[in-house]
């Protein structure tokens, strides 16, 4: 059974050292009701990759990821999956409700959230790794990251029908809601894929990041 | 036309499986076929009609204003094309065209943006043009909302006289994807005068056999299932069943009871020629509707099946903090007053808001929304005013209670039609024309006349709940025996709950939890079901959890031992003795912090409470923060800290009849298209907490309405923030516009991708890196 990773959720929260434990002590706690509440799911699909003047495209899913970003990612794939994850309305109903209670509490849960939501990709990776064996998939890469456009969000979505199976909804500024929703492409490639996306030299923060100001990496 | 329970209806299948086998493109809008191919709509129809459906679907489930946007079409059109492709199919036989309402595809508040009135709106604008174009029902589906439901079942019956049929889609959990339980959706939709409700889409009939059990206990309607067709695998998206296995399946929920039966996603006309083939024959099996006193939120059930306690401090009587909030329209505080109540183990809030300059229908339904936004328990709308009443049950959020009406014949006239229409329960005052009864006799005869009334009306009993009407035992001491024997007689002669406020027996006399707990105690015993008490009152909640033990709900005393098994424990404060105001906001010891304030209070005046102590300590907290010594949950605990010493600073002022000196106000907003606040809302806990008056506009803000609120009110301070590269662009035209005014505030902005240098861009006047930095801006600004 999948965890929340603790270290990623104090990194969201910017606690960048923690000595006695304290934070980690209060993060412990809150981690443990989140995962008794609730469980990330997620909708995944697949489609065959083809490559056009617009970008690579996801034949019948009506996708196109056009950009860089993409086609460097996506180049040895002949497949790719997008993914879809979430925690869901109740986790949004929580934070409201713990944000009257205690925004101390609050912006930890906000943090665990979105490290919660995170071990539900990986988990998404796994099943995907498991159907296609003796192949290897990408690093997920996700809109906005690089030239990767937001507004690729209503399209991911409709593909994987996330509004009915997962009851995930794009507003008209693309933001997903409910919020802890993370939607992401995986290239599928009959070769072994280096990291691409993980690391510093591949971080958009890589400018104005405190931990490299500090002389220490976010470690991801 | 009325749906008969115990006849089976056939509905139809899928109609996006049958649009795509038919040639539709994806990324196509459906409902345009409406008008661009009508053939194969009527075509689809004619399969599902020839596979023995009984009702068909017209193809008008995503026919709204929002999807038709970007259209050269009206819905009026679109509807109308649809309804009339369906009844050209439909020609000559005996069935059933369904106007079909499906979600808007924009998540109301407080998920989304959308409000309740403009959800309302649209749903309004698709059934007027259905019921014009002939449809001969409505069917709401798929619906994951509870409160969208509503929206779209107010709009059918009351822009159209079609009978309504509801289905709502759950998961395997028995629950929507907002959270809404099955006996919630089945009690509030019923109440709200559904004509039938049920299941559909989701998941498959195996899966969805036990919520449709659940289902029928919890509602007298006749019950739809439109499951789809299994499981989808979730890579391809397959369905797994094949048409034999899906109609052997809903044999069993036929059995269930069910009887009203087709499919959704993954089923075409051979399902449902399976299906028809599989149960015709049958009877739906015998229902077992259990009645029972109830209310709820959607994510919260509350059975009437032991003692449920009404928090009763939602209530500006004799409380000049609440009445402050109320004329500043400081909905937070009232939220906080809530979560407290629920967290103290109330299980129903009494909301009253009446107070001389406030205009409660306006009022009710704001804080009735406010409410539902951040807990979810179910409230008891508490008003004299019945178009107050009206407003906050309209937009209410599951089945509330209202509080209350009487004896008196118009009170009864006056309230009970939209207590009906609304589907709430009602407390019923034994008082009347002649004033408060001296006896049990009277009191049982009163309440007798009430429930009666109700059922004239429509109302069940289980939702009629008796008041017999605490008096003060100093002024009035027989009438204790009296108020305690009409609750045992209308509990056990006329089977109805009872309501009881039961602290205004203890009026004027010393030890006054002593006599309230012990009068509840009695009461409870009597048969009470529903204190209306202070939960924050430790003798009175512990009180409920001993009578919870002996009568046997709370099971192997669970709940009792929780509550007290770890209480010794609480005692060791080492610091306690020694710790100083100043440390305790430091550490972020919200109880420590307002308790020493107190004490200090009796030394120190109110101003040099927060000059000397409060803003020095949270300094100090702010410096290790930006050291990196203590990180933003201490910060904000020590925030949380300074505001439980701003309370007793308000209080003690608020007793003098004065206000505590703000230092200035600014405003924030998250900008328009954007609905993370939760950035925004910590900055607005350290301002506060620094003593600046706050003016939150809250998120998804129009540039045009900060504009107002800043002229309207003189704001010399705004700060704006954005989390999305996508809303950047309203902020930055926030700012346009804020510099159109003849003297502009001063702009700071903050957000997860605003940087220096595009604040700079955007005209911004300060970047603020984080909540510390924005005090060190107000400061700078306010002062």
């Amino acid at each position: 059974m999948a965890t929340i990773d603790l270290d990623e959720a104090l990194r969201y929260l910017g606690v960048r050292s923690d000595p006695d434990g304290t934070m980690r002590g209060r993060m412990a706690e809150l981690a443990e009701e989140l995962q008794e509440r609730i469980a990330p799911r997620y909708a995944l699909r697949v489609a065959t990759l083809t490559r056009n003047d617009a970008g690579m495209r996801l034949e019948g899913a009506g996708v196109i990821l056009p950009g860089r970003l993409a086609q460097t990612m996506l180049a040895d794939c002949g497949h790719a999956a997008i993914l879809v994850c979430t925690l869901g309305a109740a986790f949004d109903a929580w934070m409201r409700t713990m944000q009257v209670r205690d925004m101390a509490n609050a912006v930890m849960l906000d943090a665990l959230g979105s490290a919660w939501v995170e071990t539900g990709c990986d988990e998404a990776e796994k099943e995907l790794a498991g159907r296609f064996p003796g192949m290897h998939l990408t690093d997920r890469f996700s809109p906005g990251y690089g030239d990767l456009p937001l507004s690729l969000q209503p399209d991911i979505l409709a593909a994987t029908d996330a509004a009915r199976r997962l009851g995930v909804q794009a507003t008209e500024s693309c933001l997903l809601i409910p919020q802890k929703t993370v939607t992401a492409v995986i290239g599928i490639a009959d070769r072994p894929q280096r990291a691409r996306i993980r690391g510093c030299a591949h971080c958009p923060m890589r400018g104005e990041c405190d931990y490299r100001k500090g002389g220490t990496s976010c470690e991801v | 036309m009325r749906f008969d329970a115990s006849k089976l209806l056939f509905l139809d299948g899928a109609m996006g499986t049958m649009l795509q086998r038919g040639g539709m493109k994806p990324g196509e809008l459906p409902e345009l076929l409406n008008l661009n191919n009508p053939a194969l709509l009527e075509g689809i129809h004619r399969q599902y009609i020839e596979a023995g459906s009984q009702v068909i679907y017209a193809n008008t489930f995503g026919a709204n204003s929002r999807r038709l946007r970007r259209t050269e079409h009206t819905v009026a059109e679109v509807v109308a094309a649809g309804v009339t492709a369906a009844k050209r199919a439909a020609e000559g036989t005996e069935v059933l065209v369904a106007l079909d309402i499906g979600p808007l595809g924009e998540l109301l508040e407080p998920m989304g943006t959308l409000t309740f009135e403009e959800a309302y709106e649209q749903f309004a604008e698709i059934v007027r043009a259905g019921a014009g174009a002939g449809a001969d029902l409505a069917v709401i589906e798929t619906m994951t909302d509870l409160y969208e439901a509503k929206a779209a079942l107010l709009a059918v019956k009351e822009n159209s006289s079609l009978p309504c049929m509801v289905t709502m889609s759950f998961d395997e959990t028995g629950r929507t994807f907002t959270g809404c339980t099955v006996a919630s959706m089945a009690r509030t939709l019923e109440g709200l005068g559904a004509d039938a409700i049920g299941l559909n889409c989701s998941l498959g009939p195996k899966q969805v056999l036990p919520l449709l059990r659940e289902l029928c206990e919890n509602t007298r309607l006749p019950v739809i299932a439109k499951p789809n067709a299994g499981l989808p695998d979730p890579v391809d998206g397959h369905y797994d069943l094949t048409p034999t296995e899906f109609a052997e399946a809903m044999a069993e929920a036929v059995k269930a009871g069910v009887s009203m039966v087709g499919g959704c996603c993954g089923t075409d006309p051979d399902y449902i020629r399976a299906l028809h083939e599989a149960v015709r024959t049958m009877t739906p099996g015998e229902r077992h509707y259990k009645p029972c006193g109830f209310v709820c939120t959607p994510t919260m059930p509350v059975r009437l099946d032991g003692v449920r306690v009404i928090g009763e401090r939602i209530n500006p009587t004799g409380k000049k903090r609440f009445q402050q909030a109320l004329l500043e329209n400081d909905l937070d505080y009232i939220v906080d007053v809530a979560v407290a109540q629920m967290d103290a183990g109330a299980a129903i809030l009494d909301v009253n808001v009446g107070h001389p300059g406030v205009d409660e229908v306006t009022m009710l339904p704001r804080v009735v929304k406010k409410l539902q936004e951040a807990i979810d328990l179910p409230l008891q709308l508490d008003s004299s005013n019945p178009d107050a009443l009206e407003a906050g049950l309209r937009v209410y959020n599951g089945k509330p209670a209202v509080n209350s009406v009487n004896g008196k014949p118009e009170v009864l006239a006056r309230i009970l039609p939209m207590v009906r229409k609304y589907g709430a329960a009602v407390v019923g005052l034994t008082l009347d024309d002649d004033g408060l009864p001296d006896s049990a006799d009277k009191r049982v005869a009163i309440a007798e006349r009430i429930v009666e009334a109700a059922g004239q009306h429509g109302i069940p009993r289980e939702d009629v709940w008796i008041d017999c009407l605490t008096l003060t035992v100093s002024a009035q001491q027989e009438q204790a025996e009296e108020t305690l024997t009409a609750v045992r007689r209308v509990t056990h002669e006329l089977g109805l709950h009872t309501v009881l406020g039961v602290s205004n027996i203890s009026f004027g006399l010393p030890n006054r939890p002593l006599l309230t707990q012990t009068f509840l105690i009695r009461a409870i015993g009597s048969g009470l079901t529903l204190p209306i008490i202070n939960p924050n009152q430790k003798e009175m909640m512990d009180a409920v959890a001993a009578c919870r033990v002996l009568s046997g709900e709370d099971v192997e005393s669970r709940g009792y031992v929780a509550r007290f098994a770890g209480q010794q424990q609480e005692a060791p404060k080492p610091a306690g003795a020694s710790l100083t105001l100043d440390e305790a906001i430091i550490r972020g010891l919200r109880g420590e912090a307002g308790k020493l304030a107190k004490e200090a209070l009796t030394t120190e005046d109110e101003l040099a409470l927060v000059e000397k102590h409060l803003i020095p300590a949270l300094d100090r907290v702010g410096e290790d923060y930006e050291k990196g010594v203590v990180f933003l949950p201490q910060l904000l605990s020590a925030a949380q800290a300074a505001q439980s010493v701003f309370d007793v600073v308000r209080a003690s002022l608020a007793e003098k009849g004065g206000a505590p000196e703000k230092k200035g106000r600014l405003l924030i907003a998250t900008v328009q298209g954007d609905i993370h606040d939760i950035g925004k809302n910590i900055v607005r806990t350290v301002l506060e907490n620094y003593g600046y008056d706050v003016l939150d506009l809250g998120r998804d803000v129009p540039p045009e309405t900060i504009l107002r609120a800043v002229t309207e009110q003189g704001i010399r301070l705004v700060g704006l923030s954005a989390l999305m590269t996508t809303t950047l662009p309203a902020m930055e035209e926030t700012i346009r516009q804020l510099h159109t005014l003849p003297e502009p505030p001063v702009i700071m902005v903050g957000g997860a991708v605003v940087t220096p240098e595009y604040a700079r861009q955007m005209g911004a006047d300060y970047y603020s890196k984080d909540a510390r930095q924005s005090v060190e801006i107000a400061r700078k600004v306010l002062g």
